[in-house]
């Protein structure tokens, strides 16, 4: 008993109550209290005194402070509900470090970022390059009419100059008739290739209606041989290759009902001409 | 002061409120003990607003760690005090704190955070401060830095220039002097 009376004397159960003990005297005060109900005894009391002199010296914290500190613990609390297991484990396991998970968070977020961004410039790269595409072919596709039209003109007039060139062709100039006096067609003909051509460039005809065209025809001693027929318009400016014939005399063109007539009809003479 | 009713439980029904970590038990909690705890904290980090975030810290810590709390070790107030004042002086002797604040004169602190502030006075400690005031200045200067200052008895001893046996003797003789009056 005299040795519990000095423990309790020494002040060692003050310094416990004050938080001011190393662990072993901590264990060893907790253990006397736990063997001896006087040490217990003692150290409530003191515990009370201490709780009294502290509530003696409260100071009332703000209002809002209560609020502050009540939902941290709530939220505290619906933590510890939902993830006790996984709090637990991060407790145990010294080399989880939150900081890093929270650093790759926010990598993410900004490589997600710029990700989206190429995404929506890349768009808009491709849209542009797209319609640029749009514009070449248009161009490429334009171009390509005009070149076969340049074409089809040069080979057209290829064919119309080998004419001029040809030395078997025979041009003659069929005159206007008083009916048409101011109307002159050329005619090449070519006796060898047994060939016809007129040139519609400057022949000056009155434009035909829809129900007449004109009919060409050769004179082969007095008898006419129907050589075809064609029209005039304002836009008839080339050649026209008519039937073929050997042997001529005279070229006549008269006008006749549509798709030609077996035999001319003389009033209706428009050119004629003779070698 | 407060508007709104103060929730009180027993001691042993808010140990058992918070073993079962029930709401209430966190509200009994803050109104039972967030005056005396800020009372401890306040006198050792001298900044209101540094207290009021290591009183929130306090209230956190206990919440968390409160399955290591058992009533054999003694009484809920005992434990959570000296978690207050760990936390308190972990925060004085923190960097950023040293950065903010000045040294001050240590006799000056208890004396004036309590001009500063209204305390509290609770009806069944009424005259108590009276019966305070008769503790031997060198008693209540120990109690004081050792309750309030979050000194050790050792770091007190060197402050008062006093030997460490002198220290225990006084710090018991001031305790049992408070006892008396409390009884």
């Amino acid at each position: 008993m005299e040795d519990i009376k000095a423990y309790i004397e020494s002040g060692i159960l003050e310094l416990y109550v004050l938080g001011d003990v190393t662990p072993q005297e901590r264990a060893q005060v907790e253990d006397m209290a736990h063997k001896h109900p006087a040490v217990k005894a003692e150290l409530a009391e003191i515990e009370r005194s201490m709780k009294l002199y502290a509530d003696e010296n409260a100071v009332e914290p703000s209002e809002d402070l209560r609020n502050r500190v009540l939902n941290s613990l709530v939220t505290n609390l619906s933590d510890d509900r939902n993830y006790k297991s996984a709090r637990t484990m991060a407790e145990e396991n010294d080399n989880i470090i939150p900081i890093s998970r929270a650093r790759s968070n926010t990598f993410f977020k900004y490589a997600f970022a710029a990700c989206f961004a190429l995404l929506i410039i890349s768009i808009a790269a491709l849209f542009s390059v797209y319609h640029r595409l749009q514009e070449s072919n248009n161009l490429v596709a334009s171009l390509q009419s005009q070149n076969q039209r340049f074409a089809n003109q040069t080979s057209l007039m290829d064919s119309e100059l080998s004419i001029f060139r040809d030395p078997s062709f025979k041009m003659l100039k069929l005159q206007g008739t008083p009916k048409s006096p101011s109307s002159a067609l050329m005619v090449a003909w070519s006796p060898r290739n047994k060939k016809v051509m007129i040139d519609m460039a400057n022949a000056n005809m009155p434009v035909n209606d829809k129900d007449h065209q004109y009919q060409l025809w050769a004179l082969v001693g007095k008898k006419p041989v129907d050589l075809g027929v064609f029209d005039a318009d304002t836009t008839s400016k080339g050649m026209k290759e008519m039937k073929s014939i050997a042997s001529a005399d005279a070229f006549a063109v008269t006008l006749e009902p549509r798709g030609g007539s077996p035999t001319p009809t003389m009033d209706q003479m428009m050119v004629i001409g003779k070698f | 002061m407060s508007k709104k009713r103060k929730i009180s439980l027993s001691e042993e029904e808010l140990v058992l409120a918070l073993q079962q970590r029930e709401k209430i038990a966190a509200e009994a909690l803050y109104d039972m003990y967030s005056a005396s705890l800020f009372g401890v904290i306040v006198r050792i980090v001298n900044d209101e607003a540094i207290a009021e975030d290591v009183l929130q810290d306090t209230f956190i810590k206990i919440w968390n760690s409160f399955s290591s709390y058992s009533t054999e070790k003694g009484r809920l107030f005992t434990w959570m005090v000296n978690i207050a004042r760990n936390l308190a002086i972990d925060k004085v002797r923190s960097k950023d704190f040293k950065n903010q604040t000045k040294n001050q004169e240590l006799e000056n602190n208890v004396t004036f955070i309590d001009e500063q502030r209204n305390t509290v006075y609770k009806p069944e400690l009424l005259g108590v401060k009276d019966l305070v005031e008769q503790l031997k200045p060198e008693q209540k200067s120990i109690l004081d830095l050792v309750y309030f200052k979050g000194y050790t008895h050792v770091e007190a001893a060197d402050e008062l220039g006093v030997p460490l046996g002198t220290i225990k003797t006084r710090l018991r003789a001031a305790i049992i002097q408070l006892r008396k009056y409390f009884n």
